[in-house]
């Protein structure tokens, strides 16, 4: 395969409250086989090399599974490839002389902490608020006294999947949280454990989603297309049958 | 023309396991710890840092009991620590299968596996709890694969005659960080723990010769920030990207443990290093990470290189008699399937003569077309489906059609800050959990346990060991205007000030990759004396470059990804002279450490039980003077020390 | 929202299916009009519980969108739908557009008919010797201007998009939703758009091309 010229049209913003802007910076040589991110530390040598500030951008594991790294790619949050999240998208999906455009994803939720670093802060505590079955250390009794059938238990794993990386809110036109909540709200709802603990758990989580100011959902579904993990939007229906039940004392 | 490699001998170091039968050391140990009382342990802080398996399950339990928890991690959330990538499974001796697994069954496969170079207390113990482990994570909601009744499900895993591996689909690591940060953040609303993300630790405050506290950057801001504590966990996991390529994620360092060996932590092991033998291979210069491939590929797929050097023909082209199965053929009873080291040896021997495949030279093929020709590619699919598709979306090429091409890669380090029975080091109230301690697994990890391992600190050794700890010490109260905190946030803020003022013409990044090819060619998977000579004389040149030659921009007042790595950077430089030092030292070859010098005359590693059956425990005397051997013998009182073959 | 929507749709369908009485010529047409509004309190119930309901899906309808306006006071410069599975529509996007033009609508279609000319203006038939308002005459009048057309088969298209988003919608936000079904009653959703747009539409071009004023 032949190397590749791009240009990147990279959003630079020096921190939350400062304007934002974008720089336009040309990249020769970019070999097809370099991951998105790979790619930027590139360009990120190239400007060092010149003196300047390298762009920032989360990332950590680099195998989709950490949910760290971000980035809305030419108008889709983790670029145009299926169930992939930006670490895992390679420059083979490009070619030679394309216009990229990276932008950071947008959420009031998630302010921009410098470039293309936002804050998801907001995920922790929504999370915080009931993201979890409450069981201290050392009161469990033995694993396989609690049996529970493999279709539920493969349909809450489906949920417990999301990595918490926020494309869904990134994408949804409303930048509602909808299917971060649904996916972890789901899983407790589908095994015996979250029983419990089921309609306080969704009342407190969905107040808290309510505070952190994330839009509301109107069932674009764009989440879903967008999720690396591909998380079902039927979380987020589960989440509001849930709540209404539980906000009616219902539940 | 290398210099001389030297250290100093000092005492021998105390690991103060019990002793007595050793089915009841554990609960003797317990019975022995004192315990606090609960109005007392409210006015006592711990600080713990990290939030992986261990960090993450060690503060959750901590806040539980009582204590005021301040969990700190480098990442944005507590959520992405890299125990979050481990995808195989986690063992624990339940013998849900009635495969006549038992805790001693756990406790010998993985001393032997570690080729004895571990204490029999410790994985002992290990064994004991780890079946607590999945009771616990059960509870918490964690999504274990079952069987049609509702039961639990287990695997296979390398090198073990059970199934005692509990997993998540390829995603156990994952289900059970959630669950482990889930119980943090529950701690966190009941108002018991406190987190701070964004945070890097770069000091250990020690009073009185106590660890009383930390010192970190804010990296969104710069700011220097103390926090003053009764006791430090720390639990920031391996220091594999010392090699700058290796499997672990991009934030994954060795500065914690490395500014708490300057403060007096001993540094156990620091040369047992763990690598993988199917990771896929590097494509360029440019790759900043590697991606592992399970090893239970190995199951099915055959391992081969072109009996013709630097054969450039495509792999389907290359006919059957012309292909060397180098696996089969050495090791004929074992064949694919011998251990990760072996396998790894073997790979990295047949590229070094030549026969490497793909652009670079440096892979070998793993070819699935003989087991698709037998048991049909639906089958291969149901199997490995998301293996091939992740192999596919990284190299671009479909493993059904053509074989994958692999390469050993790092993984998992063994060595760690030296700890105690109550995994605590050197430093009193400083604890070492999860990776970052020297570890129960010798001089080898087996598949599968290094999650239990985390969670077992975390869970279910950690919250006894630290109330005994403050019971006896009762410290008393400091605050971080204690001079000890101001003197290292001066220090810090001048060394940050520093790497940002050296101005050369290398990135940091350049001189990462070259001290990683380095410590691979020379403190990787085979050593010998003189290039254990060659490396410490160039990590010196290295690290002289380093600090006359680097380039950081930015400033250090907001997010600077690359002034980070600078710093860990540097760190590492001081580390790799250690694992030299410690490398060359041990004359031997045992498990993840193999000196070319010693092995049979098959080529496998030959143990010296007589001269290194111990614990190399390293004290830093300062950045020029050699450090300071202290030894902890081994005792095996219940697993005979063998010699491992695969022929 | 959902069951407000829903409401409407099922008058909507309902509408719909009174209007073909259109077809049937002046006298069956008239006599059901005058059989509705002789209900008295049963209609006016009826058109209570689509005023509020009416009025419970404008507010919440407005207020979510500056909400979710204000959710994301950044925009992007690019953004766009990544397709399947994606639901992100045209339709899905322009609800609160097609949604205020729609009421709109509601307005003048009402002005135009309800409270239209009645009697007093002439607008009478005699039916079993009473006389009944002409709303047939009427119809067929107004469907002869051309502008009227051209904007009722104008709203009625955005009636289509907005119930083909909002038909599934209410279901999905009741929480109705299904691995299986769910797919089902999306494509539903757009049967029962296009079918009340196609329907409805019918009405006035067959009254301007076929129908004598």
């Amino acid at each position: 395969m032949s190397l590749m010229t791009l240009h990147l049209k990279v959003w630079r913003q020096a921190g939350p409250d400062q304007p934002g802007r974008f720089e336009t910076y040309t990249l020769n040589n970019v070999n097809p086989h370099m991951s998105f991110l790979e790619m930027l530390d590139v360009l990120n040598e190239q400007l060092i090399k010149e003196g300047k500030e390298p762009v920032e951008y989360d990332n950590d594991c680099r195998e989709g599974i950490c949910g760290m790294c971000s980035l809305v790619i030419n108008g889709i949050p983790h670029g145009q490839l299926p169930r992939t999240a930006t670490c895992q998208l390679h420059m083979r999906h490009f070619n030679d002389g394309d216009t990229i455009t990276i932008e950071p994803f947008r959420a009031r939720a998630f302010p921009v902490v410098k470039d293309l670093v936002v804050d998801r802060s907001a995920f922790d505590r929504i999370i915080a608020r009931g993201g979890y079955i409450s069981v201290n250390t050392g009161s469990a009794p033995d694993a396989n006294t609690i049996p529970v059938a493999k279709e539920k238990a493969d349909a809450a794993m489906d949920a417990a999947e999301c990595i918490g990386c926020g494309a869904c809110v990134a994408a949804c036109p409303n930048a509602s949280a909808a299917l971060f909540v649904g996916a972890k709200i789901s899983q407790y709802i589908l095994l015996p454990q979250g029983q419990p603990e089921r309609p306080r758990r969704v009342l407190r989580m969905v107040a808290q989603m309510d505070e952190e100011k994330f839009g509301a959902c109107s069932n674009h579904g764009e989440c879903e297309a967008v999720c690396p993990k591909g998380i079902s939007i039927i979380n987020i229906a589960r989440m509001r049958k849930d709540y209404r039940k539980a906000a009616l004392g219902l539940l | 023309m290398a210099t001389d490699i030297t250290w100093k001998e000092g005492k021998p170091v105390d690991g103060k396991t019990p002793d007595g039968p050793i089915e009841t050391r554990w609960q003797r140990h317990k019975d022995k710890l004192k315990v606090v009382s609960p109005a007392n342990k409210r006015k006592f802080t711990i600080i713990v840092v990290g939030t992986g398996l261990a960090g993450a399950s060690a503060a959750a339990s901590l806040a539980e009991l009582g204590y005021n928890v301040l969990s700190f991690c480098i990442q944005d959330s507590p959520r992405r620590a890299h125990s979050i990538a481990a995808q195989g499974g986690i063992n624990a001796a339940k013998n849900y299968q009635n495969d006549n697994d038992s805790v001693w069954r756990l406790f010998y496969d993985t001393i032997k596996g570690g080729d004895f170079r571990a204490r029999e207390s410790n994985v002992y113990r290990l064994a004991q709890v780890s079946a607590n482990i999945i009771d616990q994570c059960v509870a918490q909601g964690v999504p274990f694969a079952r069987e049609y009744g509702g039961l639990l499900a287990n695997r296979s895993f390398g090198g073990v005659l059970v199934s005692r591996t509990f997993y998540a689909r390829g995603q156990t690591g994952q289900q059970l960080l959630l669950g482990a940060y889930g119980a943090l953040m529950r701690q966190v609303d009941l108002g018991k723990a406190k987190i701070f993300p964004r945070r890097e630790m770069l000091d250990l405050v020690v009073i009185d010769g106590k660890a009383r506290g930390i010192v970190v950057r804010n990296l969104v801001n710069g700011n220097i920030e103390s926090y003053a504590a009764d006791a430090v966990v720390l639990c920031t996991g391996g220091y594999g990207n010392i090699y700058y390529l290796s499997t672990n994620a991009m934030n994954s360092n060795a500065t914690a443990v490395w500014r708490c060996h300057k403060r007096g932590a001993y540094f156990g092991n620091p040369c047992f290093v763990q690598i993988h033998p199917t990771c896929i291979p590097v494509s360029g210069d440019y790759q900043s990470k590697l991606t592992l491939m399970s090893e239970s590929l190995r199951n099915d797929g055959r391992v081969w290189v072109p009996k013709k050097k630097g054969d450039k023909r495509p792999p389907t082209e290359i006919p059957e008699e012309e292909r060397d199965y180098y696996l089969e053929r050495m090791y004929p009873t074992y064949g694919n399937l011998v251990p990760r080291d072996v396998a790894s040896r073997a790979a990295k021997r047949m590229c070094d003569e030549g026969y490497g495949v793909g652009e670079t030279g440096r892979a070998v093929y793993l070819d699935f077309s003989d087991a698709i020709r037998r048991l049909g590619e639906d089958y291969i699919r149901d199997k490995y489906g998301n293996l091939f598709e992740m192999y596919e979306k990284i190299t671009g090429e479909n493993p059904y059609k053509v074989p994958m091409r692999i390469y050993p890669a790092v993984h998992y380090v063994m060595g760690g800050l030296w700890v105690d029975y109550n995994l605590m080091s050197t430093i009193p109230g400083l604890f070492v959990l999860g990776e970052a301690n020297f570890s129960d697994h010798g001089a080898n990890r087996l598949g599968a346990s290094a999650l239990m391992q985390g969670l077992a600190d975390g869970y279910f050794i950690i919250p006894y060991t630290m109330g005994d700890y403050l019971a006896n010490t009762l410290p008393e109260k400091v605050d971080t205007d204690h001079p000890a905190f101001k003197d290292s946030e001066k220090e810090i803020q001048a060394y940050v000030d520093r790497l940002l003022s050296v101005n050369g013409k290398r990135t940091v990044r350049e001189i990462h990759r070259e001290l990683g090819l380095l410590m691979w060619d020379k403190v990787g998977m085979a050593r010998n004396a003189q290039g254990l000579k060659e490396a410490l004389e160039k990590i010196r040149q290295l690290r002289e470059e380093f600090w006359t030659n680097v380039r950081v921009t930015g400033s250090s007042n907001t997010l600077n990804k690359y002034l980070e790595f600078a710093g860990r950077v540097a760190d590492y430089l001081e580390l790799a002279e250690l694992m030299a030092i410690d490398a060359y030292h041990r004359e031997e070859s045992c498990g993840g450490h193999f000196r070319e010098e010693y092995q049979t005359p098959e080529g496998e590693a030959q143990r010296n039980d007589e001269k290194f059956s111990y614990v190399a425990a390293w004290e830093y005397q300062g950045p020029q003077d050699p450090p300071v051997l202290h030894k902890e013998p081994l005792k095996f009182e219940y697993v005979k020390p063998t010699q491992r073959s695969y022929k | 929202m959902a069951v407000t929507g829903l409401i409407w749709v099922i008058f909507v369908m309902v509408h719909l299916v009174e209007n073909l009485l259109l077809f049937a010529g002046p006298e069956p047409y008239n006599r059901y009009a005058h059989f509705l509004v002789s209900l008295g309190p049963l209609l006016w119930l009826a058109e209570l519980i689509l005023l509020v309901a009416l009025v419970a899906h404008v507010t919440a309808a407005i207020s979510l969108v500056l909400e979710n306006r204000a959710a994301r006071p950044q925009r992007y410069v690019k953004l766009r739908s990544k397709g399947e599975p994606s639901k992100r529509t045209f339709a899905s996007m322009s609800m609160i557009f097609t949604g205020l033009t729609l009421l709109l609508f509601l307005i003048i279609h009402l002005k135009t008919f309800k409270y239209g000319p009645g009697i007093e203006q002439g607008y009478v038939q005699v039916i079993d010797g009473k006389q009944v308002r002409d709303l047939h005459r009427l119809v067929t009048e107004t469907f002869h201007n051309p502008i009227y057309v051209i904007w009722y088969v104008f709203a009625l298209v955005f009636l289509g998009f907005h119930v083909r988003h909002g038909f599934w919608s209410a279901f999905q936000s009741w929480g109705a939703a299904h691995p299986r079904y769910t797919p089902i009653l999306y494509s539903l959703g757009a049967l029962v758009g296009v079918a009340l747009a196609v329907g409805f539409i019918f009405i006035p071009i067959w009254f301007y091309f076929f129908v004598g004023g």
